[in-house]
């Protein structure tokens, strides 16, 4: 079987840590402004706010879980393993930011509705493909073998993406909506409430480009340090 | 073509002589049914209907993911697996195969698990029998599909009893969501809406080609 790992650490991750920090520091600094002097809700009032954290944390979660989903496709058609190293940091990124989704919205409803949860079309989607990332991850645990792994990661990751579309448009398809409003549209959002939004969603995709290419950077250096490790291949093993 | 006839010829040659998997799915949803009676309110009566079609398909599902867990655990004896793999055959067939024999035997435990809840709510299903019967059978085709694809990856895996539910149940959501919705359209009304059936229809589709076309990557060697 060919060794098709890299076990050194490319330079260039390095210098993406800094850039990809960097903007994110800048990006995070103006966004926490504008949501400070961002506008009160009428209704709402303060708690409102929350939706420039929420939202954010959702367009990252699809981000991530599309960059797996990209990079297992890629990983199957060139049998790369670098790819491999960013689909999990994909995962592994998209499931943290899917996480704080999941809890900075029930936070929002509570204080909003009344409610924790409902069990409208988005809310059920979105757990369910927040349990097909943590499954996801859990299959990369349990497989031996490492080019196995990476396959059947790989298979997995590209199922999980059709979730993603599916939840975006849930309220369209399924109608019904408990808790969440149609898709944005232009003019949509309040006077005064669309920069915040639009800096805080470049924020969130910022937070999981720095993540991810910090995740990358720790995967290199894993193989670098036991590159042994990294060439062994459960497969003939089982 | 003729590798899915030769595997689901197999397989259920196989199931029809050691009866394995029949029986622990059977035994799991006949359990099932008995522990659904003690616990709801007051037992599993007319009173308590309304959560047969949830209770029905929670039987199924389990018993199914014991099944296709099953599936290709039998095929570790012996590398029997690496068989399969090896065949001079598109792998999609084999799991295609594979998805049909499991489909055949949830089938049989589907119909004695109805006759055993019918029995235990109460409930006369003669009239909606034929009706049930095409729900179950759609909604079934999606568990297997998914499920006999799943099965072939948890099978590689170091705890595959526990891995199996994890990947499959996510991807059943909608299957679930559909086939409930139309049993419980059936047991209330006697019939059911197109939109439901259509739903299963289109999910199965692409759970079968979806299967079909990536099978290369999970039935490995």
């Amino acid at each position: 079987m060919p060794d098709h790992r890299q076990t050194s650490i490319p330079a260039t991750t390095s210098r993406a840590l800094r850039a990809s920090g960097a903007a994110l520091a800048a990006s995070t600094a103006l966004w926490a402004y504008l949501v400070y002097f961002a506008p009160l809700d009428r209704i709402q009032g303060v708690i409102q706010k929350i939706l420039y954290v929420h939202v954010p944390c959702w367009f990252a979660a699809y981000a991530g879980f599309a960059l797996t989903a990209a990079c297992g496709a890629l990983y199957l058609w060139k049998n790369d393993e670098r790819f491999d190293r960013v689909a999990i940091a994909g995962a592994e990124v998209g499931v943290l930011f899917c996480t704080l989704g999941l809890v900075t919205g029930p936070i929002w409803a509570k204080g909003t509705w009344g409610h924790w949860w409902a069990w409208d079309p988005r809310l059920t989607v979105t757990l369910v493909l927040w349990f097909i990332y943590l499954a996801y991850l859990l299959l990369r645990s349990f497989t031996e073998g490492s080019t196995r792994t990476a396959r059947f990661a790989s298979v997995y990751g590209i199922a999980g993406l059709a979730a993603v579309p599916l939840n975006y448009f849930a309220i369209e398809i399924f109608g019904g909506a408990a808790m969440h409003p149609d898709n944005l549209e232009r003019e949509s959002l309040g006077a005064g409430m669309g920069w915040p939004f639009a800096i805080g969603a470049l924020t969130g995709l910022l937070a999981l480009l720095h993540l991810v290419v910090l995740r990358v950077d720790l995967e290199n250096r894993r193989v670098a340090a036991n590159p042994s490790a990294a060439e062994w291949d459960g497969e003939t093993g089982f | 073509m003729n590798a899915l006839l030769a595997v689901l010829w197999k397989d259920l040659l196989t199931e029809s002589r050691s009866h394995d998997r029949a029986i622990a799915m059977l035994l799991l949803s006949g359990l099932m049914v008995v522990v659904f009676h003690f616990s709801l309110p007051g037992g599993a009566t007319t009173a308590t209907r309304a959560y047969a079609p949830g209770l029905l398909w929670v039987a199924y599902v389990f018993a199914a993911l014991l099944g296709l867990g099953r599936s290709f655990a039998i095929e570790l004896e012996n590398d029997a697996i690496e068989g399969l793999a090896r065949a001079p055959v598109d792998r999609g067939w084999v799991l295609l195969g594979k998805t049909i024999a499991n489909w055949v035997i949830l089938a049989f435990v589907q119909a004695i698990t109805a006759c055993a809840f019918a029995l235990v709510f109460e409930m006369d299903l003669t009239p909606v029998a034929l009706e049930l019967a095409g729900v179950v059978a759609l909604g079934s085709l999606g568990l297997c599909s998914v499920g006999t694809f799943f099965a072939a990856v948890a099978v590689r895996t170091r705890l595959r009893e526990v891995m199996l539910p994890l990947l499959a149940l996510p991807f059943y959501t909608p299957v679930l969501i559909a086939a409930t919705r139309a049993t419980n359209a059936l047991f209330e009304t006697g019939s059911v809406a197109f939109e439901p059936i259509q739903f299963l229809i289109v999910t199965d589709a692409s759970f079968l080609i979806a299967s079909f076309l990536l099978s290369d990557f999970v039935l490995d060697e």
